[in-house]
Formats: structure tokens, sequence, C-alpha cells
């Protein structure tokens, strides 16, 4: 076990794992902060790994797939808003639905569009090619994993610190925080508490969008059924953990991706898939409860 | 600025909330817009600053007749309110809570918070409002807060600025700040719009006063040409209760005696705190909100658990007592919020005076309800403490705050209980039912029962009290009897405990 997390390989698989979460928690960090209860994070990463596939099948370059699931992400995003925010849906309803629409739909269309049922996988589609860092994939243990990674990882980390600075100081930025906070304040301010959680909304698809590009054009060059696999429901996790914080949200999302990526190499040793499929969602658990022993022990702190 | 309202006229489906009010409002003027709850004060100043729209009648600045629909045209217009709750955002600090709405921007849409800080330092030095920039509004007290909602309206270069019920929350000396304030603005020659119920502050401050009632202007003149009591009578439409002469009597046994509890709060514990209640008598719990009244409420009502200490009702040691046994074994409680505490708004009148009387058999027959004797019960409670409602089978929801808080009130003073506990119990209400509160209070306190009055409304506490408690920062910070209160010196300990402060205005 030590020597498989020793290993550079397994080191530089890390952010293949950690961009798809990265991408979609910080778009329900959006979410979060602007006051939308956005848990559908893990059909907009489905719906968009299907649009990078199409994308970049017809096209032949992985830049137009990125594009086509930005595209379809913000389009998830517009229909969570009308039937959310404009016919005042439950957000958590509205969740499900879109979840099961994102199922149903790539299913339907992968038989419909490639005429397959589970899996299609061509060479035509264009995955994008890992990005050389020159003098930084020779430093040793880190050049491989910060060096040739896909483009999707460097943007996810340049999210990171933009996204803070966005919420620090953008007037969009702030006017999100207020839509979460107190609308009702916004209002009087004459601002639109809806039209700004709707901006959060379309944000919040394309960064999903993305994250799906990451799962079927640079993870690998195919699209599965159901490929999310469960990572946009981490996505959530790490976004109420963190109250939509992109900094808290980063190392989370570092946590949550090693562990995902730690669960399929040991896959390799004999271990029972059943219990290597748990190990994201056993670590998302100990993280709960080790988080709330901490802030009950700091409020606990607090109070003496 | 120039502000006129000609013939406006507020309809909300069948109800008139305006009639046909026509009001002037010049630069350099404070001008007092009084009346009672419901009145259509409110309604008038969101009419002007085009939250509601208006089924007749026109809005003209400067003789140019304005027709806006939104807000942001009234704020670009030079027009800027202070609500009575605070829009603010707590977590945000306030610099943000300034800018947000209006935000000076640089580059790529990003705020200029430099820009702001700047203006913001030359609105201090022109009127003297300041408030550190940085600190999150959540962590101010409720002065400072009414202040960062006046830099928000100064920030936006208003002309007109509308304060509604500015003083409710405030001690006498912050109301003292904000006077000077105003007094400042009306010097640089802003207009100034002040709803109140307060007719001292009318007197003290303003420069015009106009009476609202039932939607109507019923007088609008100028300070000089009236009185306290001439407004008093427009607010009522008639002649004012008599004020109320003061039983003296000894007071009786001891009911609640509370001994050295201390209750777990986020921050810093609330006490020790001990005192003692006896029958007939009202005790006055006094202060700012906020310094430690409602943790005191809730480990008296068992709505959250003392961290140690003990507390006795009737000599019964209730500690480990539910919130339920607590009641049964002798405790009323009007609670401050009456919406989400006070009553079920979902459910009928007949239910909510029914809640806390179902153990009873009048109302119970084994696990079943008798809702036809809930619904004589309400019945009674309509008619004796004249609620307004369309009937018994009507949702809690549908009467006006007075008549809510009537409801509870009514529900709690008839179980009769030894103790009751009224926290703030004219809130948000008119003077009518005020009076009328405070009425039912004195007659339960000569009839022998024991009051503790929770309030932040200094002149309620005063008027009512026997004794008063002054809290401060979680702990009692002065012990004052009714006789020797005045607002001077009930005010200073509400703001510092040290007995020195005390000395310097007493």
């Amino acid at each position: 076990m030590l020597e498989l997390i020793a290993d550079p390989s397994f080191a530089a698989s890390i952010p293949r794992f950690v961009t798809p979460i990265l991408l979609a928690a910080l778009g329900g960090a959006l979410c979060e902060r602007a006051g939308v209860f956005n848990i559908a994070l893990e059909g907009f990463l489905l719906v968009g790994a299907f649009a990078a596939v199409l994308g970049a099948y017809f096209s032949g370059t992985p830049y137009i797939g990125a594009l086509a699931a930005v595209a379809a992400g913000m389009a998830l995003g517009l229909i969570f808003a009308e039937f959310n925010l404009r016919r005042g849906g439950d957000s958590i309803v509205v969740s499900i639905a879109i979840n099961l629409l994102a199922a149903g739909l790539t299913t339907f269309f992968l038989r419909a569009i490639f005429d397959v049922t589970g899996a299609f996988s061509d060479p035509a589609i264009a995955g994008f090619a890992p990005v050389r860092l020159p003098l930084i994939e020779d430093i040793p243990w880190l050049g491989p994993i910060l060096s040739g990674q896909s483009p999707l990882f460097y943007l996810a980390l340049a999210c990171v610190p933009f996204l803070h600075i966005f919420l620090a100081r953008h007037r969009l930025g702030l006017r999100i925080r207020a839509a979460g906070e107190n609308p009702q304040a916004l209002r009087a301010g004459g601002v639109s508490p809806r039209r700004v959680q709707l901006l959060a909304l379309v944000a919040c698809g394309a960064l999903c969008g993305l994250g799906g590009a990451q799962l079927s054009i640079a993870n690998v060059n195919l699209f599965v059924e159901n490929m999310s696999a469960g990572r946009g429901w981490i996505a959530v996790v790490a976004v109420l953990l963190t109250r939509g914080r992109p900094w808290p949200l980063f190392f989370i999302a570092l946590l949550f991706g090693a562990v995902d990526s730690l669960s399929f190499r040991v896959q390799g040793l004999g271990l029972a898939q059943q219990f290597t499929d748990m190990m994201p969602y056993l670590a998302t658990l100990i993280v709960l409860v080790a988080l709330s022993w901490w802030r009950a022990k700091r409020t606990k702190g607090d109070a003496s | 600025m120039q502000v006129a309202l000609n013939n406006v006229t507020v309809r909300f489906g069948p109800v008139t909330a305006v009639d046909n009010v026509s009001l002037g409002i010049a630069p350099g003027e404070i001008h007092a817009l009084v009346g009672e709850n419901g009145a259509g004060k409110s309604t008038l100043m969101n009419a002007l600053f085009g939250l509601v729209s208006l089924a007749s009648g026109s809005i003209s600045v400067d003789g140019a007749p304005c027709r806006w629909t939104l807000p942001q045209e009234a704020i670009a217009r030079g027009l800027g309110m202070v609500h009575q709750h605070f829009m603010l955002q707590e977590h945000m600090t306030v610099l943000e809570n300034i800018v947000l709405c209006a935000e000076p921007l640089g580059r790529f849409g990003f705020v200029d918070f430099a820009r702001a800080r700047a203006r913001l330092d030359e609105i201090a030095r022109t009127h003297g409002v300041k408030v550190d920039h940085d600190r999150l509004v959540g962590r101010l007290s409720v002065g400072e807060r009414q202040a960062v909602e006046i830099l928000k309206v100064l920030y936006r270069e208003a002309e007109l600025l509308i304060l509604d019920e500015p003083t409710a929350v405030l001690t006498p000396q912050e109301k003292d700040r904000l006077f000077a304030t105003l007094r400042s603005f009306r010097a640089a020659g802003k207009a100034i719009v002040l709803i109140t119920h307060k007719l001292d502050e009318v007197m003290e401050i303003a420069d015009r006063v106009s009476v609202m009632r039932a939607g109507h202007l019923v007088a609008s003149s100028s300070l000089e040409d009236t009185s306290k009591e001439e407004i008093a009578r427009g607010i009522v439409g008639g002649e004012l209760p008599a004020p109320r002469t003061r039983r003296v009597q000894e007071p009786g046994a001891v009911v609640l005696a509370v001994d050295e509890i201390v209750v777990a709060r986020r921050g810093r514990d609330v006490g020790p705190l001990s005192f003692q209640l006896r029958a007939g008598e009202i005790v006055g719990i006094a202060g700012v909100s906020g310094n430690g009244q409602s943790e005191l409420v809730r480990a008296l009502t068992g709505l959250a658990p003392a961290v140690s200490g003990s507390i006795a009702l009737c000599g019964k040691d209730i500690v480990a007592f539910d919130v339920e046994a607590r009641r049964r074994q002798g405790m009323s409680y009007i609670p401050e919020d009456r919406q989400r505490m006070g009553l079920a708004l979902g459910a009928s009148v007949s239910e909510n005076a029914g809640a806390g009387h179902d153990d009873r058999n009048a109302f119970a027959a084994g696990p079943f309800l008798k809702h036809g004797a809930m619904a004589d019960f309400a019945r009674s409670l309509i008619e004796r403490y004249r609620i307004r409602v369309a009937g018994p089978r009507a949702a809690a929801a549908t009467m006006s705050g007075g008549n809510k808080q009537k409801l509870v009130v009514g529900r709690e003073l008839s179980r009769n209980s030894p103790l009751v506990i009224a926290e703030n119990p004219t809130w948000g209400v008119d003077i009518g039912a005020i009076d009328f509160i405070h009425g039912e209070l004195m007659r339960m306190r000569d009839e022998g029962h024991a009051i503790l009055l929770v309030s932040t409304e200094l002149d309620e506490v005063i008027a009512l009290s026997d004794r008063i408690l002054v809290m401060y920062d979680g702990a009692i910070a002065g012990d004052v009897s009714g006789g020797e209160a005045s607002r001077d010196r009930v005010g200073a300990l509400m703001t510092s405990k040290s007995a020195d402060a005390l000395g310097k205005v007493a």
C-alpha cells in the first residue's frame, strides 16, 4: 500500500481525478454562495461528458468538444433556473429531475446518434493531449503531477484563486454573496436576486461542463453510460462541507480526488471492486465526522 | 429637493391602503409622519419609492412628474430609505454592504474599493457618520448597523431620506446621536421624512408633522401650529385613553426565584443571574437587545438548558423540567416572535387559541380534540380582546400583526398562571393595542400574578414595572425600583455596567 502511494505514476494520476470533482465543486460553490441549492452537479457532469464527446467526435478537435460541454452545461443551468427560479419548483425536486434527465438523455442520444449501447469509443473522438511544462516536469516527484496534465486541469487550478478574488472583489461576486445571504436586502437595493442566481447557475453549468469534458475527452477518449459515477455527488459534499469557499474547496477536492485515484489503483491489488468503489464515500464520511468533531471542539473552546 | 405627492391612492385588491393623500416634502426640513400601524404611512412611502404602484395620483420631484416602477429609479433620482428592519448582509463587511448595488467599478467589473473608501471618508468629514469599514456587520451593535444604513443612503447621494421607525431599536444615547446626525442633514439642505410612533421625538426634532389614520391624511401642519395632544388625538381619531393610575400594593410570596443561573451563548456565557419575582409585581428587564435577555428567557421557559444554577417556580425547582412541565407548573409565555413562536400561522385561530390548553379536559376527550369547545374559547378571546379576524376558523396568518399579538396575549393570560413572562409584548403593534396589552398586564398584576416584562422599549418598562433590572453584557447591571426609574438613569445602565457611569447621570 505504501509502495503504491509512493509510486510516481500514482501521484501523476491524481490530477485526472481531482479535475472533474474540483470543476464541478467550484460551479456548485457559485450556486451555494448565491443561495441556490443545486445538487444536480452529477447530472451536469454527465451531460458535459457526453456533449464533449459529441463535439470532439464531429469537429475533430477537443477544444470544440470542451466548448460543446460548456454550452450543454449552461443549457442545463438555464433549465434549472427556469423550473426553480421562475416557476418556483423546489430545488431538490428540480435537482433530482435533472439528474434523472441527464442519465436518460445521454443514454438515449448515445443510441440515437452513435447507434451503440453502454459505451461509445471511436478513434475519431479527439482527446486533449497532455500539456508538458518544460522546466517543471524535471522536478522530482512534483514534476509528473504538475506537468503532463490536460489543459482543463490547469484551468481548474487557475479557477480557484480567480473565484476567490471574484467573490471577494467583483461586482457580480458581491451580489452573488448578497443573493445567498439576504436576497431581500439585495432587492431593496434595486438588484434582482433571481437574475444573480440565474447567472450563478449558468456559470455553474459551464464549469460542470468542463468537468465532464475532463472525464470523457481527457482522462479517456470515450463515453460510457453514467460515467460521472458519483463524482458530482462528491462535489456536492465538498461544496456543503466548505460552504462554497474556494480555497477550502480546493483542498477537499484534492483529498477526494486522491482517494478516488487510490481506489482505482488498489483494484489492481486484487481487492474486491465493491470495496474499492466504496473508498471515496468512506473518505467523505470520515471527513464529515472529523469536521463536525473539530467544529464542536472549536465552539466549545469559544464558549469557555 | 422638493417632493410632492398629489392625490395619491394605493389599493391592494379591494382594500384602499392610501386614500387620496397629498403631501409636500421640502428641503432642509424634518417631516414627521405619524399614525397607528396600518394607517398607511409605510405604504405611502413605499409608493413614493416605487415599491408599490399608484391606483391614481402622481408624484413629482422638483416640479417634474415621476413615474417610476423600480426602486433603483427612485434611488437614482436621489431618494433613500432606511428600513425599519435593516437590509444588511451580516456576513459582509461594512464597506461591502455600503457599496452593494451601487458599486464603483474598476477594470473588468471589479469593485474599486479604494474609491468607495475615499468617498466615505468625505462623508465622515461632512456629517460625522463613521463606522469602521472593515468590520463584519454581524458583529455591529444595532446603533452601528443603523449608521451603516444611513451611510448607504448618503453614499448614493440621496437628497431625500426616509427613516422608518429609526429609534425603535436604539438606546437613548444612540437616539441622541442619530438626531444630531439628522440635524446635520437638515442644515445641509436635505429633506428628511421620519416615520415614528413616538410623539416625544416628533416634538423634539420635527419641523412639520403629518398624521395619517386609516389611509387618510388627517392633519399636516408645522410643529408650532399644533400640540402633542392634538397630534395624539389625530392618530387615534378621538379622545385619548386616560392615563393609567397605578395601584400601590405590597408584593406577596415569591413566585419565581432565580439563583445563579448561567446560560450558554456563542462567545460568552450569560450570567450568573440571580433575582426574585413576587406575586403582584411586575419586574421589568430592560436592556439593549442582545445583552442576554433572550438567553435568560429561553432558560426560564425551558427552550434552552441552563449550564448551572437553579430556578424555582412556586417553590419547586424546575431546572430539570421541559417546556410543557414548566407550563403546567404555572408559567405562561408571550414570546417576542409571534410569527414563529407565538402562533402556527397556517393553523386556524381556534387551533391557536387552544394550543397549550390541549391537555385540559375542556378541550380534549382522550386523544381527540373538542373542536367545538376550542372554537367557543376562540370566540370568547376574539370578543374580549377585540381581535379583528373573520372568525375562529380563519387561518392565523390572515390577521394583522397587532391582532396576532392580541391572540397570543389572550391565550397566554387566560391560562391564569402564577407567572407570566412577556417578551417585548407590544413590539410592532399600534397605540390602541399597546394600551390594551398594557392594561391586561396591569390587571394581571393587580390580581396577584407575577409578571416578568422583558422589553427593549424603555418607556414601556418604566411605565409598567414595579422594579427594573437592567441587563448589560450578560449580567444584571442595575436594579432600580420603579419609583426612581428615569430614562437617563436606566439608559446609562443599558450602555455601561460601571457604577460610575450611573453616578454621572444620577
